[in-house]
């Protein structure tokens, strides 16, 4: 049977025999289970936000009827819906930036397998299996006019310093982005660290034979080398970013002013308004527009990869 | 190949029975059925009853609880829903998930918000009504002529608190009789280096307060009901007028310094603290006070105005703390132990009830007790010529404290709080099917 199967295979050629051996020791139906729950918890959900935009679905009573594109002409006619579309973009962006930043110096700083570093990367690792509401809580209380952070500061500098770092309208949306770094950061790390255990040593050993320094190495070698760690990395932290949601409720519930509020958070408000097939309609859009952002952003961080 | 039509058959099978299932809304609930009222003593023995209250809330049922089940014998639990309540109450109810009774708001837009005809059961003809002083027993707790909640304290009022220490120290005597006596005051308080006013721009809920209190007078010729009907937007002169108003006093100076990230905690502390003389606010703040300071210290200290436009005229505006509804489960012995425990509360559990929250008791023959504070008193005694706030009287909630509260940040101008607010009550009467819309 097994030298049949030998021989037929290398008749026709390795590619069929590929196929056939991945059939044999993963069954289609190994699928049912983790696919039954992406359907159920995904497929379908998403399925209802397309048809329940469409609707006037609310609290105020039992039947939903059809409603056409109506909420989509009340929510386009009304600026509200832009102006967070816009904060969510820019709240992606800072958030993408700085996670990486933060992720890829904890990497290079904690590259080399010692003791000291393995406790120092499951310690940076820890608020990423945390309550992003817990992180977002106790960052609310450092960072009140009359805490932590200020307490510090006030210490050091011997003056009293009462800076609300959450009541800015200019840039508190940058200290909530650092926020949602910081809980993230311990991910994007070990994928870094992983990315550069990924280079070979004999690159990186030619490279300092021809006399290239830490600097040159990295800019020249490690760096491009790099290039799939940072595309799963920027690609998650931005399209993720653009879901967020719990670390912002919890710190500025969308202010001050209004200038740190996600789309999910007029989404949840719109909710519990009982506007329920408006708030569906924005988060339609929302999806939209991740799904929209997620195609180029992808590609171009692809193309990089190319050079390898 | 078999396999993967089965696969895909079981698919389809699992989407298609989730499209059915999930097209019809599951707050559909049972109808009719005539109310009766149990005696206050029915034995109900092994009868469950789940009640929802918020986080200031949760408290407030102990004594009749305790006194109800000793009475008959069922077991009462109250499990809190996290704040923001109202949103939380709501999503639980749209997914199909129902208490027996809910602390709610009991007004018009609050029950309309909550879907009370199918939602909730009747409570006509209960026993208590009669038995409520002045014109409570119509004034709150009715949609389309069914009640549909059972007040069990007084409903806030929206009105000054004032310090009256520092009141003495700017030479004020007399207490303002009307908006431009409170302005006259707040001069005088400000030349003589007090901070007039406290606000909580940083929790944001308050800041409303300023806008409705101005709107008292046009409340009582029917403002609300205009808007309700479209005839009148938040745009038009009146109402914009009063955010107009609102704003100038902040930008010359009647306010707290820090008036963008003050808490409502804040602002207890300040009036005790002499920080500034006067915060507009409703009960919870005195609640507040309560936690901070004893009744002999705040009832020498704090005391209570109602202000309108042209006179002393209160803004009530009941809360969810201040009345309970009863859900319609589908289980008719538990909706009736429901009502019977409504019986009580407003029956023969209210005078130990009174006692043990010292507030002010809403039944005749029910004596309010010597224990709450003056200005509670005063709060309650205001109620009786006040007038209804936009929760009251308007068909929907829009949120116009948070546009408020966007003004004080700079985020928005008075002219966007107002088309914002009114865009958002467009939107939510629309939703509800008012004519006009």
């Amino acid at each position: 049977m097994s030298a049949l199967s030998v021989v037929t295979s290398t008749a026709r050629g390795p590619s069929w025999r590929r196929s056939r051996r991945g059939t044999q020791s993963h069954p289609l139906w190994f699928l049912v289970p983790a696919l039954a729950i992406l359907v159920v918890f995904f497929f379908v959900p998403t399925l209802f936000n397309f048809v329940y935009a469409f609707t006037d679905w609310s609290s105020f009573k039992s039947q939903i009827n059809f409603a056409g594109a109506d909420n989509f002409v009340q929510l386009l006619s009304n600026g509200s819906l832009l102006a967070d579309l816009r904060i969510t973009l820019v709240y992606a962006v800072l958030v993408a930036l700085f996670q990486n930043l933060f992720g890829l110096i904890l990497a290079l700083v904690l590259e080399r397998d010692t003791r000291v570093n393995r406790f120092a990367r499951a310690a940076f690792f820890v608020p990423v299996v945390m309550s992003a509401l817990a992180v977002g809580y106790i960052f609310q209380a450092l960072l009140k006019p009359q805490g932590l952070l200020n307490g510090a500061l006030s210490a050091i500098s011997g003056q009293h310093v009462t800076t609300a770092w959450l009541g800015d309208t200019t840039w508190t949306i940058v200290v909530v982005a650092v926020i949602h770094a910081w809980k993230w950061m311990g991910l994007s790390m070990l994928i870094y660290l992983a990315g550069l255990k990924t280079i070979s040593e004999d690159v990186i050993e030619a490279a300092r034979i021809d006399g290239a320094g830490w600097w040159g190495t990295f800019r020249s070698i490690r760096w491009p080398l790099l290039a799939p760690a940072i595309t799963f990395n920027v690609a998650t932290a931005l399209l993720g970013s653009m879901n967020g949601f719990d670390v912002v409720q919890a710190t500025t519930q969308g202010g001050p002013g209004g200038t740190t509020e996600l789309l999910n958070i007029f989404v949840f408000r719109t909710f519990g308004q009982g506007l329920f097939a408006q708030a569906t309609t924005m988060s339609l859009m929302l999806f939209l527009m991740v799904a929209v952002l997620a195609f180029p952003v992808i590609r171009i961080l692809r193309k990089r990869e190319e050079v390898l | 190949m078999k396999k993967k039509s089965i696969l895909a058959l079981a698919a389809a099978v699992a989407v298609a029975a989730l499209a059915m299932t999930g097209c019809s809304d599951p707050g559909t609930g049972s109808t009719g059925g005539s109310v009766s009222w149990p005696a206050q003593n029915t034995k109900l023995s092994g009868v469950t009853l789940t009640i929802w209250a918020a986080q200031n809330s949760n408290k407030t049922p102990a004594s009749v609880i305790s006194g109800f089940e000793k009475l008959t014998g069922a077991a009462v639990k109250v499990v809190t829903i996290p704040d923001p309540y109202e949103q939380g109450v709501q999503t639980k109810v749209a997914t199909g998930d129902k208490p027996d009774l809910a602390f709610w708001q009991p007004t018009a837009s609050e029950l309309t918000s909550l879907n009370a005809k199918t939602n909730l059961q009747s409570l006509d003809g209960a026993p208590w009504a009669k038995n409520y002083t002045g014109d409570l027993s119509t004034a709150t707790g009715i949609l389309d002529k069914t009640r549909y909640a059972a007040l069990v304290t007084t409903p806030a009022v929206e009105g000054v608190y004032y310090n009256k220490d520092l009141f003495t120290k700017a030479g004020i005597t007399e207490l303002p009789k009307n908006w431009d006596d409170l302005i006259t005051d707040a001069k005088t308080l400000k030349a003589a280096g007090i901070t007039p006013f406290y606000e909580m721009g940083g929790d944001k809920w308050a800041t409303q307060w300023w806008v409705q209190v101005q709107l008292a007078d046009a409340a009582k010729d029917g403002l609300w009901t205009k808007v309700n009907q479209n005839k009148e937007k938040f745009t038009d002169q009146t109402i914009q007028g009063a955010i107009d108003n609102y704003k100038k006093l902040i930008d010359d100076g009647y306010f707290n310094s820090d008036i963008k990230t003050a808490t409502f905690v804040d602002q207890g502390n300040a009036m005790l603290n002499d920080q500034a003389a006067m915060v507009l606010q409703v009960n919870s703040y005195f609640n507040e006070l309560q936690s901070l300071a004893s009744t002999a210290e705040l009832n020498k200290k704090v005391g209570f105005f109602p202000i309108s436009p042209s006179g002393n005229v209160g803004t009530f505006i009941p809360d969810q703390s201040n009345a309970l509804v009863a859900f319609k489960t589908g289980d008719a012995k538990r909706e009736a132990a429901a009502r019977q425990f409504l019986s009580y509360w407003l029956g023969d559990g209210y005078a130990s009830f009174v006692k043990a929250q010292s507030t002010v008791s809403l039944l005749k023959g029910v004596k309010t007790p010597s224990t709450v504070p003056d200005a509670l008193s005063s709060v309650a005694a205001s109620l009786s010529d006040s007038v209804g706030s936009m929760q009251a009287l308007a068909v929907a909630n829009p949120d116009l404290y948070l546009n408020l509260a966007d003004m004080i940040q700079g985020t928005k101008t008075p002219e966007q709080v107002a088309q914002t607010t009114q865009d958002q009550f467009a939107q939510l009467a629309k939703a509800q099917g008012v004519p006009g819309f």
